[in-house]
């Protein structure tokens, strides 16, 4: 294969998000080899997308690591440590503890910042017709405003008389109504009470039914169930 | 939190004497860094047991490369977070970890409800990052941070977001393209 720019770039791009795997991720590497200009454009992506790291909170590792780190590069000094170990039991725990502070800040700060702080959705998920590759509805999640954003893209209207009604399929129990959902251009934005929330953020997993215009009259889907969509989380 | 210039300098300072096989300070760059690492490797292994064992792996691996780290390869930072989320990724492909970012990955996230993308922690250049992720249709965004975040592979993507995998492809390849064309401008 050869390295056109436009190869180098997208599977560059690919390798580092990790979606280039198995024989072409092998292939990629040795390319990685033999040429600078290959790796340069790694380094891009790598610098680039490690930012989306910088949100995922810290988190302690136990204690083992570390010493199992040692053991793996120094296994012959940690055969002197080791008596020296159980004669100061304490040693490795003074530090350990400090780091635990030094965590436990850091998380109070997040914590902080949490209301000013810009989020990503945190539930998301297509509403995709059988058979078809294009969405009809694009759900995603603002968990702090208790928000659902539903954006029409390949819907098309009901029939005349008829209307989209979205529902909240709980792991148990009736469906609960979020309301009847327009098809025009403009993103919607449905606002949850905490209970139907709660509800989402268990079961996941939404539906669309015909209902007649302005939806059911009797708090159940009359309807046929058209879609059913389950929510991802990023 | 902004990783501040002075963290970033010291860790370069750390990852020199590491370089010069400083056992100190390969001991300090850990304190100070692991559980950043950790965070991430956890994150994307979605089980405790395959995240130790990369995390393991990925200092082991520091130790033997710092020489090998330069600026042209970013922060010291995103150096270290590199080699950790492809060990995890390795690791996980090697096991065959199946990621569906569904139930599994549900029951995994419900005890850290405050969330993983929840708290805005900015390193150097993410908030550029974020502005352009914006830039891109949902489906392409969606579909890139599943693959960051949960290592979802092409085919966990379409089973993930019930979408044939040739559709799946071209909205991370269109997506990695729009991405790169905003963080050049």
């Amino acid at each position: 294969m050869k390295k056109t720019p436009e190869r180098i770039e997208s599977l560059s791009a690919e390798y580092v998000l990790g979606s280039l795997k198995g024989p072409a991720r092998r292939r990629f590497e040795r390319w990685m080899m033999e040429s600078y200009r290959v790796r340069q454009e790694v380094w891009f992506w790598e610098e680039k997308l490690s930012g989306l790291s910088g949100v995922v909170p810290p988190q302690q590792p136990p204690a083992s690591i570390w010493s199992a780190i040692e053991q793996r590069l120094w296994p012959e000094s940690n055969v002197v440590q080791m008596p020296s170990r159980t004669s100061r039991p304490g040693w490795l725990w003074p530090s350990w503890g400090l780091v635990a502070t030094a965590a436990a800040l850091v998380m109070a700060v997040l914590l902080v910042q949490q209301p000013t702080a810009e989020r990503f959705p945190m539930l998301s998920g297509a509403i995709v017709q059988q058979d078809s590759t294009d969405p009809l509805w694009l759900v995603s999640e603002s968990g702090q405003e208790n928000r659902l954003r539903l954006r029409p893209v390949g819907a098309a209207a009901a029939a005349p008389d008829k209307d989209y009604e979205l529902w909240i399929v709980p792991e148990q129990g009736q469906p609960l109504s979020l309301g009847v959902i327009p098809v025009g251009d403009n993103t919607f934005q449905i606002e949850l009470s905490d209970e139907v929330r709660a509800a989402l953020d268990k079961s996941r997993t939404l539906a669309i039914s015909l209902e007649p215009q302005g939806g059911s009259t009797t708090g159940a889907p009359t309807g046929p169930i058209l879609h059913v969509t389950k929510l991802y989380e990023l | 939190m902004m990783m501040e210039d002075a963290s970033q300098n010291e860790l370069m300072a750390l990852l020199s004497a590491v370089a010069r096989q400083d056992r100190k300070a390969f001991e300090q760059l850990y304190q100070q860094v692991a559980s950043r690492m950790f965070g991430l490797c956890q994150k994307l292994a979605g089980q405790q047991e395959l995240a130790e064992e990369a995390l393991q792996d990925a200092f082991v691996r520091i130790w033997h490369h710092a020489s090998e780290y330069h600026s042209d390869r970013g922060s010291p930072m995103s150096w270290m977070m590199t080699i950790a989320r492809y060990r995890t990724l390795d690791l996980m492909r090697a096991r065959k970890v199946r990621q569906t970012a569904g139930d599994e990955a549900l029951n995994y996230a419900e005890d850290e409800r405050a969330g993983p993308l929840e708290t805005s922690m900015q390193m150097d250049g993410a908030a550029a990052l974020t502005g352009c992720l914006d830039e891109l249709s949902p489906v392409q965004r969606d579909s890139i941070l599943l693959s960051y975040y949960r290592g979802l592979t092409h085919e966990e993507l379409s089973t993930t977001l019930s979408t044939p995998i040739g559709t799946v492809k071209s909205w991370v390849r269109r997506g990695l393209q729009a991405l790169k064309r905003c963080l050049e401008r």
